[in-house]
């Protein structure tokens, strides 16, 4: 059972919650969608650097224990940088979740399968001692997740994705000095070096 | 072998002292054994966070992603890790203008005696320069401060990556 990516986003977009959640966008099909969602919160999105979302994010949520950050990510991002999930859990972000968009595909480069074997992202969350860590059925289901997730973090969920090959994906629309100086904005935290941007 | 801890740790408690008064607020880092001795000295900081990840990567984009949430990321790493970092610092701390200050443990130059370090302490400034990362050597225990807090002056300004590298002995 998967569902629709735009279903997932549209979804998450209408469950964040103004003042408290930051969106971050690991590469790919996410970031491009995002200019084009209506988010509400403070988002970032990644051009490139696969595999940098989640510790970006975890670097976001240290910086800032008032606010919840959640990210989105792939599974083929994830499964190159494994080893992040051990990073949250040592550092017991509370106030951050993962969701892993998992279709099984390296989407953004042409649908090429990931290495054929069938990974269980949650389980593996677990085992690196995040408290709620689950695979979700439907967008319906992201509010509760979300809720719980606020309450209960580090999270992970795993949210299966049907694959499309004729998917009109946007192409990315926003350039990164463009992204940053929206993010800042948004954030309305400004650091010396931003003021300087 | 790494050779042994210095009976003083003056220089790394000179670097803890400049990441302070300099504001970063956060340290992530992959060890090392002189990068132990200096996050011996770190730990205890109230001022600083020290992040332990699970590989160099990670350390660059945790400090990214405190530096754009309003803290102050700093990245501690070794330069074998330093060397797996092209692809972050390109797409993420150089696409996204993002000051990047690198504290590298610079295993494999002519200070290093042990044997295994010498191939990546040769590549490791050449790379550097191939990836266009402006760099220092530490200049030892008395000037490792003033050098961190160059170099956290620079990226502000540059909104760039800067990488400092350091010998046990500059820790002493």
């Amino acid at each position: 059972m998967t569902t629709l990516r735009r279903a997932w986003l549209y979804g998450l977009v209408s469950e964040l919650e103004p003042g408290r959640d930051l969106l971050v966008a690991g590469l790919g099909a996410n970031a491009r969608y995002l200019p084009h969602l209506p988010t509400r919160v403070p988002n970032f999105a990644l051009c490139d650097a696969m595999g940098a979302a989640i510790p970006l994010a975890l670097g976001m949520a240290l910086a800032r224990p008032d606010r919840h950050v959640v990210v989105l990510e792939g599974d083929g991002s994830l499964l190159m940088n494994l080893g992040t999930l051990a990073s949250v859990g040592a550092a017991s972000a509370t106030n951050l979740t993962v969701l892993i968009f998992e279709n099984r595909r390296y989407e953004s480069s042409g649908g090429q399968k990931l290495p054929e074997v069938d990974v269980d992202f949650a389980a593996m969350a677990r085992a690196a001692r995040f408290p709620t860590a689950d695979r979700l059925d439907g967008a319906t289901a992201l509010g509760a997740a979300l809720r719980k997730a606020r309450e209960t973090g580090p999270a992970l969920f795993v949210l299966p994705t049907a694959y499309d090959a004729g998917e009109a994906i946007p192409p990315y629309s926003e350039r990164p000095d463009e992204i940053r100086l929206k993010w800042n904005r948004a954030l309305g935290k400004e650091t010396s070096w931003q003021r300087n941007a | 072998m790494a050779g042994s801890a210095p009976a003083t740790r003056e220089g790394a408690r000179k670097i803890v002292g400049a990441l302070e008064s300099a504001g970063v607020t956060l340290v992530a880092t992959v060890p090392d054994t002189w990068i132990g001795w200096l996050a011996d000295e770190l730990r205890p900081s109230p001022r600083v966070k020290v992040v332990d990840v699970a590989r160099e990567e990670e350390a660059v984009a945790v400090a990214c992603g405190a530096s754009l949430a309003g803290g102050r990321g700093v990245v501690l790493i070794q330069n074998a890790g330093l060397l797996n970092c092209g692809a972050v610092i390109a797409s993420l701390v150089r696409l996204y203008r993002i000051p990047c200050l690198l504290l590298v443990s610079y295993r494999g130059d002519e200070r290093d005696p042990i044997y295994y370090h010498a191939p990546k302490g040769a590549a490791t400034e050449p790379t550097l320069q191939a990836w266009g990362i402006r760099h220092a050597r530490a200049a030892g225990p008395d000037r490792v401060g003033d050098q961190v807090r160059q170099g956290l002056a620079w990226i502000d300004e540059a909104q760039a990556p800067f990488a400092l590298l350091f010998s046990g002995e500059d820790l002493a």
